[in-house]
């Protein structure tokens, strides 16, 4: 039974402001796409729900604001996130550049159990624009700063065209559950009126 | 003691709350010393500087029941007539929410979505269909019907009102896109502090996953900066936040309650989840932030869903106190011996019950039983259908009694309605359990206590048409079958031809009284004209925010209210011994009531040993808990 529950992965998406979080997202969850710019305000968030292995998941994602003056707001998004997703735009040297501060912001606001192993994936988004001829950063050069973060999952994308979005998403939701910690037995104490230590009760997941 | 000083203090105070400040209008009352009085309070109240406030609560007057009437005028009638008023509470704290929401919806608005599964905004623009609907709500709406379905007369909408409950999660097709789910008066919500959803009353908790990680994100935010989120007011809408560690709960209403009442209602939320789980969850969250906790609260939907259908129909809820089954004294006395001899041999509670109402009830030596705990605990047994199916055994927590650590109870059901609770700390205790139960058994079907109790659900409580107005003539017993006084009968007969299918005397429809000392309170049954459920939620909403204003932190409690509106005459009376809260007819005449009133507590003196408990353990929570 509790093998077929649903459950929710909260997957954080980061990335500098104008790579295209928001776009990424939109086309993902309603397969829509506008070529007009709206910054986000703070964070939006939508939901998915995702079969997988004949389970079903729901993502609740948050989409942040790229702007420096949200990042303050940090802590309380990052807060018990499943996944992380940073974006860069493979047309924009800054956008990769800073992948490395966004992944290390995360780390340490959200400060996972295990930093070492906590699920990121990496997406570059914006391979549409001008054929490809106007990127400045090679696939071979974001797959070795990946492999080098052991071993991020990269995926090119467009938003725009809808291209690699789904692969991207299926992706961070495997990667969400592989992280998935042991189901451990919940054990509240048992009350000890007699006034001795505090006994192990048996063990009734109720 | 000087009656001035009295009066203004429970006067003025009602004025700071801002809730009843009101056009004043000239009393039409025969009474001229009432409404000299009355004048005298309406300047006072006027004018009355925050400092007097503090004067001294007098120690006196009369615990004793016996109140003449004036006493009770000199002493310290507050009256309150008001029109239709308009509702300006908490001006204040509406003031600094606002700032926060102003912040929070600057930072954290969310882009111009689609409407399906994107979420949040609750009360924004897109919800304009819904927001004016709501625009049209009154509070007396039955809680599970959408506004607009809602109709103005009390007879017009009463086959709805008096549908059964049902129990279990309503509209778990819903999230927040939808119309309807946008347009129900009153939501809960608990979430964990990373966002994800633990329980919505309507709607799907992983559909609302995004409405969720809002609620977060605006509780966060506000943390971040220090500072901490209680209530926001959107219109006729009240977001009202309660966080617990790890936990947030959540209430958005259109229903009017005051703040505090919502506040005590997420507060019992809480409880009832501490009782299911223990406040151990929290040490899950410090190991791993993302833990879901939804799983350990399978099943548990119908819980919570009981329990919040109680906010509308249970007195226990903002009285934190519990009620007896009205039994004949010897019946009770039986059956709290058994339970005495069971909580001797180890048992550390043993409750008998019958629906919500307590039979008896027996704590080991120095174990006391605090009412919320008893309000959640009988929730979690009637509840959950698969107590009444088997004998079972369960760990439980008690929040008040100790947070952190399980009990264990044995729950049996000897008929539909009566149940015996034994709690343990021991968890292999359920065959000595059992044997004990088959001893109480045996008792209570050997001394009749069964049967007793089925027909005192049938008899029911006291009802205020068998209230006698003339102070020589002893009122009945509550229960004919136990009928002590030959008077009763007579006179309730007279007055039934007096004000047929109008209540009591002098248009009392109504009365709550709370014995402070036993920690348990009496309602009269509902009688004509409070008859439809929707009628008697409208009274408890008023008994509610009444309750609220006598009770003010800081200012409260105050001594007496007497308050007119379009609806009741709502008459309460606080002393360090009882609390009394009765409603009238809308045009009741002034003194009467008050004399009424007096009828009242005397009345519940002389049946207190059948609609008591007398000589359970004192209750020593009371000072913990305030």
């Amino acid at each position: 039974m509790a093998s077929r529950r649903r459950m929710l992965l909260k997957v954080i998406i980061l990335g500098d402001s104008g790579v295209g979080k928001t776009s990424l997202m939109n086309q993902y969850v309603n397969r829509k796409f506008s070529n007009q710019y709206k910054a986000t305000i703070g964070a939006d968030f939508l939901t998915k729900e995702v079969q997988f292995e004949d389970r079903l998941y729901t993502l609740q994602i948050w989409d942040t604001a790229g702007q420096e003056r949200f990042q303050s707001l940090g802590v309380a998004f990052y807060r018990g996130a499943d996944c992380c997703v940073l974006v860069y735009d493979v047309n924009v040297m800054k956008s990769f550049e800073n992948l490395n501060n966004w992944r290390e912001e995360f780390l340490l606001q959200a400060s996972p159990s295990d930093p070492e192993n906590f699920p990121f994936i990496v997406l570059g988004n914006k391979v549409d624009i001008d054929g490809g001829n106007s990127r400045v950063i090679s696939e071979k050069k974001a797959k070795a700063w990946c492999a080098s973060k052991g071993n991020i999952p990269y995926f090119e994308t467009s938003a725009k065209e809808g291209f690699n979005v789904e692969a991207a998403f299926q992706c961070i939701a495997r990667n969400a559950l592989k992280n998935e910690p042991e189901e451990e037995l919940y054990l509240p104490d048992t009350i000890d009126v007699s006034g001795g230590q505090q006994q192990r009760s048996t063990g009734c997941e109720c | 003691m000087p009656s001035n000083s009295d009066s203004s203090s429970s006067s003025s105070s009602s004025t700071s709350s801002g809730e009843y400040q009101t056009p004043k209008r000239n009393s039409t009352s025969i009474d001229q010393s009432l409404d000299a009085i009355e004048n005298q309070l309406a300047s006072i109240s006027m004018f009355q500087p925050d400092s007097l406030l503090e004067s001294e609560p007098e120690p006196e007057p009369v615990p004793e029941l016996e109140v003449s009437k004036e006493e009770l005028v000199n002493g310290s009638v507050n009256v309150i007539e008001e029109l239709p008023a308009k509702n300006e509470e908490g001006e204040s704290l509406k003031a600094s929410s606002s700032r926060v929401w102003t912040n929070a919806s600057e930072e954290v608005e969310e882009m111009e979505a689609p409407p399906s599964p994107s979420s949040s905004g609750y009360d924004g623009g897109r919800g304009s269909s819904a927001t004016s609907g709501i625009e049209d709500a009154n509070d007396d709406d039955n809680d599970g019907e959408i506004v607009e379905v809602r109709s103005h007369g009390d007879s017009v909408g009463a086959s709805d009102s008096q549908a059964p409950w049902t129990p279990g999660k309503r509209h778990g097709d819903e999230d927040d896109a939808s119309i309807s789910w946008r347009k129900r008066k009153k939501h809960f919500f608990i979430l964990s502090h990373s966002g994800k959803p633990i329980y919505s009353r309507y709607g799907d908790e992983h559909k609302l996953a995004g409405f969720s990680a809002t609620l977060q994100a605006i509780i966060s935010f506000v943390e971040n900066g220090g500072d901490r989120v209680k209530l926001v007011k959107a219109g006729k809408h009240q977001v009202v936040f309660l966080v617990k560690g790890p936990i947030y709960l959540v209430c958005i209403s259109c229903t009017e309650e005051p703040y505090e009442s919502l506040k005590c209602q997420l507060e019992l939320l809480y409880g009832q989840m501490i009782l299911i789980l223990t406040k151990s969850v929290n040490r899950c969250f410090e190991k791993n932030p993302k833990f879901d906790m939804t799983p350990l609260l399978g099943g548990t939907d119908v819980v919570f869903s009981s329990l919040i259908h109680s906010f509308s129909w249970n007195p226990a809820t903002f009285l934190h106190a519990y009620t007896c089954l009205p039994l004949a004294y010897p019946t009770r006395q039986a059956a709290g011996a058994i339970l005495q001899d069971v909580a001797d041999s180890g048992v550390l509670f043993a409750i008998l019950m019958c629906r919500h109402k307590v039979i008896s009830l027996v704590g080991a030596q120095k174990a006391a039983l605090h009412p919320d705990d008893m309000l959640l605990l009988s929730n979690f047994v009637v509840s959950s259908e698969s107590f009444r199916t088997s004998e079972s055994f369960s760990p439980i927590c008690l929040p008040r009694y100790n947070p952190m650590a399980f009990l264990y109870a044995y729950v049996h059901y000897f008929d539909l309605d009566t149940y015996l609770i034994l709690l343990t700390t021991s968890s292999d205790a359920f065959y000595h359990l059992k044997d004990c139960r088959i001893r109480i058994e045996n008792v209570l079907l050997k001394s009749n206590v069964l049967a007793e109790v089925q027909k005192s659900l049938l008899d029911g409580g006291m009802h205020v048409e068998d209230l006698s107005i003339e102070s020589g003539s002893r009122s009945g017993s509550v229960s004919p079958h136990s009928s002590q006084s030959g008077l009763a009968t007579e006179s309730a007969e007279r007055l039934r031809d007096t004000f047929s299918g109008v209540g009591g005397p002098a248009g009392l429809w109504h009365f709550i009284y709370r014995s402070i000392y036993l920690d348990q309170y009496v309602t009269s049954e509902f009688s004509s004209p409070i008859n439809s459920l929707r009628q008697q939620k409208r009274l408890y909403r008023a008994y509610q925010k009444v309750y609220t204003s006598m009770h003010e932190k800081g200012i409260g409690p105050h001594k007496t209210q007497f308050r007119r509106d379009e609806n009741y005459v709502l008459l309460c009376w606080v002393t360090q011994d009882f609390e009394l809260y009765a409603a009238f007819d809308p045009l009741a005449d002034k003194a009467l009531a008050i004399k009424v009133c007096n009828r009242v507590c005397q009345w519940v003196k002389d049946v207190e040993n059948e609609i008591f408990l007398l000589g359970a353990s004192p209750f020593s929570w009371r000072l913990l808990s305030l």
